[in-house]
């Protein structure tokens, strides 16, 4: 066996071997030339795992939680399942118009100013409502499509945003909405052949979406539309990245591996989106 | 992941309780061994476990493989929910990823002693170390993940946690005296 292996990776192998229930013996005599050295870190290894083990949560509190887990598991379940009935365009008005009650109630100020909201801001449930609202109220899949792009943008600012303050609470959850609106670009990008077929249940058209520029994004002008909208997924990967990579300078480093994680994945569900497109 | 797990946790992204109860029988003690290394008191390592299993709960239907193994998504939103934990509380914690180097050259007379438990002890001594130690040695040996998960947890190689594992232990033993 050779002897440049690195002390680091012996232990480590010797720690994987101590988990898993060989002795300590057993991995010094693969390591004779190292034993001297391993023996007392695998020791204080062995004694780490031991003390470890001994900590245990009560058993009426872990018993109380998983019931609790498995009470909102039900709840949640059951949202699901009245969510589910019923056609699309019917859910989809049902959204928008449980939205716009909330809006109405909100106020129109309310609104306004949920815009700049961030997840750990009151208005922040607001801005996200407004946002179903109008991807529920959108007239096409194209419209829905442009939406959830520029939404997952949105949150790719957020986390940004969360970043820079240091608060790494909601990032991973801000991440996963990102995830979630490019899946469904892919949805909706596939039901637009269904779309065609069936008799538009929404109406009138919305004006259109605003690209970040301000200007109207339309992939389905020129060229073929899904090509447009590899482009537009292209362009608001850069944007995603651009904006998480300028905030890594202004990220306290306690909360840095944290956006490092989050442009990794950002960047990781774009590629999968625009993967999904060629497929 | 196992392919047991995989089959599992799939379930569980689809709404399965009972699959989520078998995540939960398999993590919970994991996640709360790991939190008890990090903090001091008893309600506040329940209250911080409980919810992050109703974090993950929450997430887990958007929960996707990404090359992610579970333990590390799971273990990353405990720690992230920790480090928000430790800054409301005023107890940030500067971490140097290239610190390797013990801080501790000997145990503590005075703190041990005020420890009698060996589980106090320990959770006495991880706190001695260095930040980026405490942060691979309490995922490794309190939430018994690899290397490789420890990785992806935060973010940084395998090569950087051994490392850290590894000057980590070296302090672990100045404190535990395990050779006497």
């Amino acid at each position: 066996m050779s002897r440049k292996i690195k002390i680091e990776d012996i232990l480590d192998n010797c720690l994987e071997r101590l988990f898993k229930g060989e002795s300590i013996e057993d991995c010094l005599r693969d390591y004779p030339w190292q034993a001297s050295e391993l023996e007392p870190l695998l020791k204080t290894s062995l004694a780490l795992l031991q003390k470890s083990a001994a900590i245990q949560p009560n058993p009426e509190f872990k018993a109380k939680v998983g019931s609790q887990l498995q009470g909102m598991l039900r709840a949640k379940r059951e949202k699901a399942e009245k969510k589910a009935m019923g056609p699309i365009w019917r859910r989809r008005w049902a959204v928008a118009m449980s939205t716009v009650l909330v809006v109405l109630l909100a106020g129109i100020g309310t609104v306004a100013a949920s815009a700049d909201a961030l997840p750990d801001e009151s208005l922040y449930a607001v801005k996200l409502a407004t946002e179903q609202a109008r991807i529920a109220l959108a007239f096409s899949d194209t419209d829905r499509v442009e939406l959830h792009i520029q939404f997952a943008e949105r949150r790719a600012t957020e986390i940004a945003e969360m970043a820079r303050q240091g608060e790494t609470g909601e990032i991973p959850a801000l991440t996963e909405r990102v995830a979630n609106h490019l899946d469904k670009v892919h949805e909706a990008e596939k039901a637009q052949e269904f779309e065609e077929r069936e008799p538009k249940m929404l109406a009138p058209a919305p004006a259109p979406v605003p690209g970040p520029a301000g200007k109207a994004w339309d992939y389905t002008e020129g060229g073929e539309p899904e090509e447009k909208l590899k482009t537009m997924l292209g362009e608001s990967r850069a944007r995603s990245l651009s904006v998480l990579q300028a905030a890594l300078a202004k990220t306290p480093k306690g909360a840095k591996s944290s956006l490092e994680q989050a442009i990794r994945d950002v960047g990781q569900d774009y590629d999968e989106a625009l993967s999904n497109l060629e497929n | 992941m196992s392919i047991d797990e995989k089959e599992v946790v799939t379930r569980a992204i689809k709404g399965d309780g009972e699959a989520f109860a078998q995540l939960y029988e398999e993590y919970f003690d994991k996640v709360y061994r790991y939190i008890y290394l990090r903090l001091r008191e008893k309600a506040e390592v329940e209250d911080l476990a409980q919810e992050v299993f109703i974090k993950a709960l929450e997430a887990i239907g958007s929960y996707r493989w990404r090359n992610l193994p579970f333990a590390s998504w799971l273990f990353r939103i405990a720690r992230n929910h920790m480090i928000d934990h430790l800054r409301k509380a005023g107890k940030v914690e500067k971490i140097d990823w290239d610190d390797n180097i013990a801080h501790v050259e000997g145990p503590n007379p005075a703190r041990i002693a005020e420890q009698s438990l060996e589980i106090e002890e320990l959770r006495g001594n991880v706190e001695q170390l260095s930040p980026a130690q405490r942060a691979v040695i309490s995922l490794r040996f309190g939430g018994e993940l690899s290397v490789d998960e420890v990785s992806k947890v935060l973010g940084k190689s395998p090569g950087t946690v051994k490392a850290l594992q590894h000057s980590g232990i070296v302090a672990l033993k100045k404190m535990m005296l395990v050779d006497r």
